[in-house]
């Protein structure tokens, strides 16, 4: 198990890939972000993507399952308190290949709680051409590793 | 259909309810988030949540809709180049009846491109008790009145 006391400022992650569909873009959309270029091949064709494109969300939701399977559900996740500065930077198509990397920046133990720490990273989803198509500035909350506990 | 022209600093927009549902959380989280505690009660009920929680991948995703009901669809939206900031202030449960406020914060025309338009928009996510879920300052992009979509 990872703790909190196991994380470094400079420590990179890089998860594995995940390839879209147009099955699931439009599965997603349909539920929640039913506009005409996520959902409507023909109206997004006319739309300023050119084509149907992922909700920005839903290219977070597969960055998060990203994460979970290649490093947080390994770490004493506490979850999160949100983030800051995300940027849907390009969109992302049937098709497209992403993997994410995360870079920690900050890493801060709790003023209330002894046993809680937080850190603040740098996190992007890269598709398969190198491109940066999301970034933001995550903030996670890890458990610290008990006193009894040695590595 | 409402423009970018539509959305001065300072318009009120009030969205829901809408009603979270316990297979609806699972399945999200199964989906994209699996964590114990969005997963399992007990798993929760050991977590910093107090018990179930819906992702906070899945309370953004929810509002995204409540957006898209409450307003968005009937305008010219091109999407969003992001979110400024986003803070899942209290864990959403299965059974919440959630609304969702926004202010327009600011709107700009675009420097380089005449045919559009960013607007900010802060919104708040309540539950039924009126507590607070998530904050959220939202980048909106609409196309102008009279441009050619």
């Amino acid at each position: 198990m990872k703790y909190w006391d196991d994380v470094k400022v400079g420590d990179t992650e890089r998860t594995g890939t995940h390839t879209f569909t147009e099955a699931e873009i439009i599965a997603f959309a349909r539920e929640f972000d039913p506009q005409s270029f996520h959902v409507d091949s023909e109206a997004a064709a006319k739309s300023i993507y050119g084509g149907i494109i992922a909700s920005g969300w839903h290219t977070t939701a597969v960055m998060m399952r990203l994460m979970c399977d290649s490093f947080l559900n390994k770490a004493a996740s506490l979850g999160s308190p949100g983030f800051d500065d995300l940027r849907w930077l390009k969109p992302v198509r049937a098709g497209d290949t992403i993997y994410v990397r995360t870079t920690i920046e900050e890493a801060t133990p709790s003023r209330s709680r002894t046993d809680i720490g937080s850190t603040r990273g740098r996190t992007e989803a890269i598709n398969q051409h190198g491109e940066v198509v999301l970034s933001m500035n995550n903030i996670g909350l890890y458990r610290r590793r008990p006193a009894a506990e040695t590595t | 259909m409402q423009y970018f022209e539509d959305f001065p600093a300072g318009r009120r927009l009030d969205m829901g309810p809408f009603h979270v549902k316990a297979e609806d959380t699972i399945r999200f989280a199964r989906q994209f988030d699996p964590q114990p505690f969005h997963l399992d009660e007990e798993a929760g009920k050991k977590s910093l949540f107090g018990g179930l929680s819906a992702s906070g991948w899945h309370t953004a995703a929810i509002g995204m809709r409540m957006i898209f009901d409450g307003f968005l669809k009937d305008t010219a939206s091109q999407g969003s180049p992001g979110i400024p900031k986003l803070r899942w202030t209290k864990p959403v449960r299965p059974g919440d009846a959630l609304r969702l406020q926004g202010v327009v914060a600011a709107s700009k025309a675009s420097a380089s491109k005449p045919d559009r338009g960013f607007v900010t928009i802060d919104y708040e996510m309540q539950d039924q008790q009126g507590e607070t879920k998530l904050r959220m300052t939202a980048t909106h992009l609409l196309l102008r009145r009279g441009a050619a979509a």
